[in-house]
Order: C-alpha cells, then structure tokens, then sequence
C-alpha cells in the first residue's frame, strides 16, 4: 500500500494531464458500454413482457398510418356499435393509459390512469407486494376495485378508498384498493419495447364490458388503437375491419404471430445489431487512444518508473499497481455514471412525472445495476489492454538505459 | 521543417487527433440528420447528440495530452536550440505555425465533407477555437524550458 501511494503520488499525479486524459477516455467509454447496455436490455425486457402476443391466433390493432382520421365520422354510435361486436364475437385483451387525473398523495404527484380488461390482466401476470387478485366482476355504482402502484400504497394502502372527482364515466367513483403492484411494475410500448411506463404512481382500473358500454368515447376509440384479438383467424379479422370500417370510417392493420416475429427481426434485431456494432467500433477506438495515452504516460515517467525498478520494485509488483491505479479511476468513473444516472431518475421525481417516477437502491433500478455490471467488465478488458501494452514498453527498455534517459 | 521542433511521425499524431475529433463532430452531426424509423435507435443516439458539445470537448482533451507530451519530449531539443543562438520567441512562433498549419488543414478537410454533406460550417467551427487556445495554452510552456 505504501508503494501504491508513493508511485500513484510521486509519479501519476506529477503528470496528472495524463490521468485526467485515461480517466475521460475511460468515462467515454464507460458512458457509451452503460447507454448501448441499458438500450439492449431494455428492448429484451420489453420484448419478454410483449412475447404473448407473438402466439398463434392472436392479432394486434394498428391504425393503418395511411389512414385519415375523419373525426366527424367517428361517434359514440360507432364506436359503440364497434364494441358490441367485439364483445359478440371476439375474446379480446383491452388496455390503454395516458388518463392524468390529481389524487392527493404524499409525494405530490400527478396520478396516471390506467384502464384493462380480464383478459389482459390475466395475460401480463401482475405481481402484487400486497392485496388479492382484481376483481372484475363489480357494479359501477358501487366501489369499483383497483390495483395501485408502490407510490401510492404509503397514502392508500389495500383497502383503503379513492374518491375521483372526474371519471370516464362522467361522474365521481368511488375506488377500493384491492392490490398494490410490485415496485417499478412497468408496461412496455408495443411499438418501441425499450420505452416503459412504470406503474408506481398508477391506478389501474379493472374494465368490464358493463364499463365499456358507459365509458366516454376517448376511452373507447384509444382502446381499439392497441386492442389484441386471441384465439382468432385471418377471415374474423377481415370481417372486424370491415364493422370498423363502416362504423368509423378508419382502416386497421392487425397483425398475426409471423407478422409480428418478422416485424421483430427486421426492426428490433436490426437495430440491437447496429447498436451493438457501433458500440464495439467505438469502444475499440477509445482503447486505441487509451492505450496511446498509457505509452505516452511510459514515454515520460519511464526515468521514474526504472529507477524504482533499479532499487527493488519487481515487475510483478508495478503491475500489481498499474492494475490498482487504472482500477481506482474505473471505480470513479462507474461512480460517476451511476451518480448521473440517479440523477436523471430522481429529475423524474422533481419533474412529478408520474410515468417515469421509479424506485430503487441509490436511486437506481434493476436494469441500471446490471449495465454498470457490464460498464465494470468492460473497464476490466480495457484495464488489461491498457496495463499489459504499458508493462510490455516498460519491459522493453533495458533498466540501466531507462536510467540514462 | 528543418528547423521544427515538429518531426513528420509528431505530425501525423497530431492530425490523427485533430481528425478524430472533426470526425466525432461530423458523425453527431450526422446522426441528427438521420430520418430514423426505429425509435430504439433514436433513443440510443439521442443519448449523443443531446450531449454532443460536451462529448466533442471531452475528446479534445487528447489534443491537450498531445501538446503536453509533446513538449516534454521536445524540452531538451528547445534548450539546445536557445544554446546555439535561437530565441525563445522565434521557437515559439515556428511551434504555433506548425500547429496551426495541422490544424487548418484538418479543418479545410472537415470543411470540404461539410460542404459535402450540406452541415452548416459554422457547426465544426467551435472545435478551431478550442484548438487554437491549446495552442497558445502550448506555446507558452515553451518558454519554461529556456533553462531546464
């Protein structure tokens, strides 16, 4: 340790340009392995949370983006008459969210809605830390049972009631907590997997076809945009294209299981590839420069370096401490990250950004803790190349001669 | 070049600096004009580009390594000079021409694959001003090894 000190104070802190340099370089590096990780396992989670969806017969609504929205033919007849025939011959998964609304809470935020029916309950598998299983089968005029996110369980816990002033019922509700969710229960976008909406400061409401029916339009006609038809077939789609073609006058795509596996490899591999690919460029070009910041560091601290040689230091022991200086920079640089990473999360917090707002150990979540994980192992391949092209220039110079120069 | 402290390898390094950074530059730049459908890959890249300044200036910090390095390796060469009858003065005029004559040729470079791409030229510009300031940062270390 002692040694550790003397040459980390006498010799790498003398030329402390160089260490400032290895140490950005090393940032670079550690910020581009953390984003590339973060994105790839982002897209992986959302992609195992979405994978139901990608079984034979069933098919994802999606407004065909060529579509015009004529919104003076779309009504509450319409979408209505829409829904009755789903509801006739259909089984099908519901869910849509975005619904803000102010409900009194100890952090003050901004409470996000969010509303599903049983079968897409029973297709996600919700995880509780507290209550029962949701209960759809309710009357509206009585308290309607809801599950909530962990935010919200400190001022509601399971049991407690929710008064809401304004509904998509048109009228005040009365809401029982049945369940509080798991802490940082999340819900991916179909067409962006790596995009979540945590549930932490969410109610979800549990929609039945009774709800439907009483609903305000918005409700209805955001429901059908990402509504999911199971156990079905390509002539019953056709058929319900036509009803909505009819009543709203809107043309929907709705995509089977090979559809959205093609969709999936042609889009979201292709894009992990080439997020892959350019982080590896990058990541080789930022060891390039790494290691010719640590031969230049050799260049000019190689008198001081032999010297010590000269009077007992092995070479076994400077690597030892080479090793030990690049790990101490590594360790403040993945401090850093996470540092500005809790940073961002805890913005989310200040912003009262409900969506966004997660928890979790030093205000980072599960999946930021495994990309550091990552960011650590590439420090430790980048270390080693750095370290042993140092020791092999070292090596190179005969003692007596790096004391001449 | 015969009187330069510069030797052609010194050069090379230095516009491989230079060059690396207008090449981060250009390639954020780039990447902002990018027409993306894949909102994976805009997220990922927007991680960049909203910090390009910050990223591009980070990796200047090379140039500043190089200038560093450079003159120390150089610090016997520069006394032996003022020994044999130069002056600090005209040692440091030749270092900042010899600099300078890198940099504006790395930028033309830059320049010409901006004009290329249609980028506005101002957008490279800023990186001349950060070079040019290690530049004379640089030169006034030259001065400190009149008497080593």
């Amino acid at each position: 340790m002692k040694i550790f000190k003397f040459i980390v104070s006498k010799i790498f802190l003398r030329k402390a340009i160089l260490g400032i340099d290895i140490m950005l370089l090393l940032l670079m590096a550690n910020y581009i392995t953390f984003t590339a990780a973060r994105s790839i396992l982002s897209t992986f989670q959302g992609y195992q949370e979405t994978k139901y969806v990608n079984q034979e017969g069933v098919y994802i609504a999606n407004l065909d983006p060529d579509s015009h929205i004529d919104m003076s033919m779309i009504g509450e007849s319409g979408t209505q008459a829409v829904y009755d025939y789903l509801n006739s011959s259909f089984k099908y998964a519901f869910y849509t969210d975005g619904f803000i609304v102010s409900v009194p809470n100890d952090d003050d935020m901004k409470i996000s809605l969010g509303y599903l029916n049983e079968q897409y309950y029973r297709l996600n598998e919700f995880e509780f830390s507290q209550g029962t299983d949701l209960d759809f089968d309710y009357q509206l005029d009585g308290e309607i049972p809801v599950l909530i996110g962990k935010g919200l369980s400190k001022t509601y816990p399971v049991g407690a009631t929710i008064e809401l002033e304004e509904s998509v019922l048109g009228r005040p509700l009365t809401l029982r907590v049945q369940g509080v969710l798991k802490q940082n229960a999340y819900h991916s976008n179909f067409y962006a997997l790596n995009s979540k909406a945590y549930y932490n400061f969410s109610i979800l409401f549990p929609v039945n076809e009774e709800f439907i029916n009483h609903a305000s339009m918005d409700i209805q006609f955001n429901g059908l945009m990402d509504i999911i038809l199971l156990e079905t077939s390509k002539e019953e789609i056709a058929d319900l294209s036509e009803v909505i073609k009819d009543n709203l006058g809107l043309s929907f795509n709705f995509f089977s299981q090979k559809e959205n596996y093609d969709y999936f490899n042609e889009y979201y591999l292709h894009s992990l590839k080439i997020i892959f690919i350019t982080t590896f460029i990058l990541l080789i070009v930022i060891t390039c420069l790494s290691v010719w910041n640590g031969l230049v560091s050799v260049r000019l601290m190689l008198k001081d370096f032999t010297i010590n040689l000269l009077v007992g230091l092995s070479y076994s022991k400077l690597k030892r401490i080479f090793y030990g200086y690049f790990g101490m920079l590594s360790f403040v640089n993945v401090a850093l990250i996470a540092t500005f990473t809790a940073f961002n999360r805890y913005g989310c917090w200040l912003r009262k950004d409900a969506t966004f707002a997660t928890y979790g150990l030093f205000g980072l979540i599960g999946i930021d803790w495994l990309a550091l994980l990552l960011v650590v192992v590439s420090d430790i391949v980048i270390g080693i190349i750095v370290v042993e092209s140092m020791l092999w220039k070292i090596k190179k110079v005969p003692i007596s001669l790096g004391v001449l120069q | 070049m015969k009187k330069s402290l510069f030797r052609l390898t010194d050069m090379l390094e230095l516009s491989i600096a230079y060059i690396f950074c207008f090449s981060l530059n250009l390639l954020l730049d780039y990447a902002k004009t990018l027409d993306l459908d894949a909102y994976v890959l805009k997220a990922f890249l927007k991680n960049f580009i909203d910090y390009q300044p910050l990223i591009v200036s980070l990796f200047t910090f090379i140039v500043i390594v190089f200038h560093y390095q450079m003159l120390e390796r150089k610090k016997a060469k520069i006394f032996c000079r003022i020994l044999v009858g130069g002056t600090v003065f005209s040692v440091t005029i030749r270092y900042v021409l010899d600099c300078l004559t890198v940099l504006i040729f790395v930028y033309l470079l830059s320049a010409l694959v901006n004009l290329h791409f249609g980028f506005n030229l101002a957008d490279n510009f800023y990186l001349v001003l950060i070079f040019v300031t290690y530049i004379l940062i640089s030169a006034r270390r030259v001065r400190k090894y009149e008497n080593i």
